[in-house]
């Protein structure tokens, strides 16, 4: 941290006034503090470059792949890389650099629109139940520790199979058990700040509970949430693979990540490439999501500050 | 087993029923809430022998009375009839299925703890070293691999290549029966797990093997393994316990998909198999099956506690 605080002795001894050589520590806000220990960390750095590339990517695959992500026989099907095809082509001749270009996208979307829908509804509610107790906190407590009994891959799929297959469907089944996660977290963060004595003069000086929740409690719970809320993206990324996987994904001819593999998987001996392609994608995205909230966690916790 | 041992499981099993119970009736109550039926979706039948399934599924009745007779039948573990093929009664095909299941999960969990504290207590114990760096970024990637991915490269590795480098000599088949199947799904289920617990296992190492009673141990001239395997690693396991729950929740999870590639005769298959036929009563048992095997094996993992940890005591 550069403080400047030159010292009495380099002062002409007329000037010497107490203090008045002396600058104010420079102001660092927890996010300023928390994003230049990120920078640090050479892997979150490279995780961070990593997410960069991929959302270009991602972004880029709207307006422009190199062939349409669905123009079937390009080529000869199943030819490995070429120069013309730098992925190879797949089952259907499709060309696999765009189809993996249009897979970042989709990728994006459900792992950030996960993340997002996921992290709001557990934020409220957690925020909810762990400050105004009650019966909510009792539900919320409840669902939570039901939950721990069911695999919540089997609840997504369910859900896929009674709403559809849509990427706002696969959003929704995801987020429908991921929720619960963030709302544990909140609950716990907010039991424990409710009874800090910032909240308790708050409240002296008669602020309403709803500002009290947003402007004294949320503020101070933020740091974990967006740890939280980072891991979530990769497990939403993996999660909607699982379901593409097992043919319940979003439907073909989209280049989800998760279909193209299972599409290959039929010719994994002779076109590994198929497979290899998209998995590679998918394991680098939720490696560099991973280092990410990695590093987050260990540049907001301040306990790990040195 | 003390008596405070038996106490603790008893209620813990009591607990379990009624998450099982509550789980089913959940699932039950949400698709019977559903419009249309399951037999009138599958295929065009006349009105009469539609008539007669629907009265033999109870599915003529309103749903509090066929949840009532569903709720009886579960109470002496019959699960009821599949609704795709008439007369194959779910629980005999379930508890059949579930072994599979289960086995496939503990050979996981075996290559979890075998890999996954093998590589934590190395990087500890050769802390800084490049020991320490291969592993340890052995275990970040691991983990960010999830488990399909690791079946693909396995298959590959496995059957691809022993096939090549035999020169057509083994041909290694993925599928279930077979003892030799076995290993190829367990890793792949396995090794995404086996990085978290070596993550965990190497930074609870870390703390343990700087504790004082580590140093006397050295200072007696105890050889490395005592001290490293009966007074370091046994302290330092108490931490990594805490994840096992969890940690069978995700490898169950991850056994759907697995299952599903490899084409093994599970609870998970099933499942999508039963989802997709839209055959209800089995979707419901299964859900049932799930929510009784991650109890119990939570369970154990709570008996597992004192054992490490003669502190705790139930």
């Amino acid at each position: 941290m550069a403080t400047v605080v030159p010292t009495a002795l380099e002062m002409p001894e007329e000037l010497q006034v107490v203090g008045a050589g002396e600058e104010l520590p420079e102001q660092v806000t927890l996010w300023q503090d928390a994003w230049r220990r990120l920078t640090r960390n050479r892997m979150a750095v490279i995780g961070l470059f990593i997410i960069a590339i991929f959302v270009v990517t991602a972004l880029v695959s709207f307006v422009w792949t190199p062939y349409p992500t669905w123009r079937q026989a390009l080529g000869p099907t199943y030819q490995g890389p070429t120069l013309l095809h730098p992925f190879g082509l797949d089952d259907y001749g499709r060309d696999l650099l765009s189809r993996v270009m249009g897979g970042a996208a989709i990728a994006l979307g459900v792992g950030v629109g996960a993340s997002t829908l996921a992290s709001t509804i557990g934020i409220v509610l957690g925020l909810v139940a762990g400050f105004y107790r009650g019966t909510i906190d009792w539900g919320i407590s409840l669902l939570i520790n039901i939950s721990y009994g069911v695999p919540d891959l089997l609840i997504a799929l369910i859900l896929v199979v009674l709403i559809g297959r849509g990427i706002q469907n696969i959003i929704l089944a995801i987020s429908v058990t991921a929720w619960l996660g963030m709302a544990r977290l909140v609950r716990g963060q907010t039991l424990a700040l409710r009874e800090r004595e910032f909240v308790e003069a708050a409240r002296s000086i008669g602020t309403k509970n709803l500002k009290i929740l947003t402007r004294h409690i949320l503020p101070n719970a933020l740091g974990p949430i967006v740890v939280q809320a980072t891991y979530l993206v990769p497990a939403a990324i993996i999660f909607e693979a699982f379901l593409s996987l097992l043919g319940l994904g979003i439907p073909p001819p989209a280049p989800s990540w998760g279909s193209m593999a299972s599409e290959g998987y039929k010719a994994l001996q002779i076109a590994p490439h198929i497979v290899l392609v998209p998995c590679l994608a998918l394991s680098l995205t939720v490696l560099a999501f991973n280092w990410v909230g990695d590093g987050l966690r260990d540049a907001i916790d301040p306990r790990m500050r040195r | 087993m003390s008596r405070g041992t038996l106490v603790y499981a008893a209620q813990r099993l009591v607990l379990i029923t009624f998450t099982a119970i509550v789980v089913s009736s959940i699932v039950f109550i949400g698709i019977h809430q559903l419009p249309g039926n399951a037999i009138a979706r599958e295929r065009r039948i006349n009105p009469a022998t539609e008539a007669a399934l629907l009265h033999h599924y109870h599915l003529d009745l309103p749903w509090p009375q066929q949840y009532a007779l569903w709720l009886g039948g579960l109470v002496h573990g019959d699960l009821g009839e599949s609704l795709v093929n008439e007369g194959t009664q779910i629980t005999p095909l379930l508890l059949r299925e579930a072994k599979t299941s289960v086995t496939l999960g503990l050979a996981a969990v075996a290559v979890t703890i075998i890999i996954g504290m093998s590589l934590g207590v190395l990087a500890a114990i050769r802390q800084n070293t490049w020991v320490d760096y291969v592993a340890s970024t052995a275990a970040v990637v691991g983990y960010s691999v999830p488990s399909f991915v690791w079946a693909f490269l396995l298959i590959i590795l496995t059957v691809t290549g022993f096939y090549a480098w035999s020169g057509g000599q083994i041909y290694e088949d993925i599928g279930w029966g077979k003892i030799e199947q076995i290993p190829v799904p367990a890793f792949a289920l396995g090794l995404p797990y086996a990085a978290i617990v070596a993550r965990l296992t190497r930074a609870s190492m870390l703390e343990t093997i700087r504790q004082d009673y580590v140093r006397t141990a050295w200072a007696k001239g105890l050889t490395a393994r005592v001290v490293i395997l009966r007074h370091a690693l046994r302290n330092a396991l108490i931490p990594v316990a805490t994840i096992l729950g969890p940690l069978i929740t995700g490898i169950i999870t991850g056994s759907v998909v697995i299952e599903f590639l490899f084409g093994i005769p599970g609870l998970g298959q099933e499942f999508v198999t039963s989802i997709l036929s839209r055959d209800y009563n089995i979707v419901i048992g299964v859900f049932t099956f799930y929510a009784i095997l991650i109890g119990l094996a939570n369970l154990t993992v709570d008996l597992l506690y004192p054992v490490l940890d003669p502190r705790i005591r139930y």
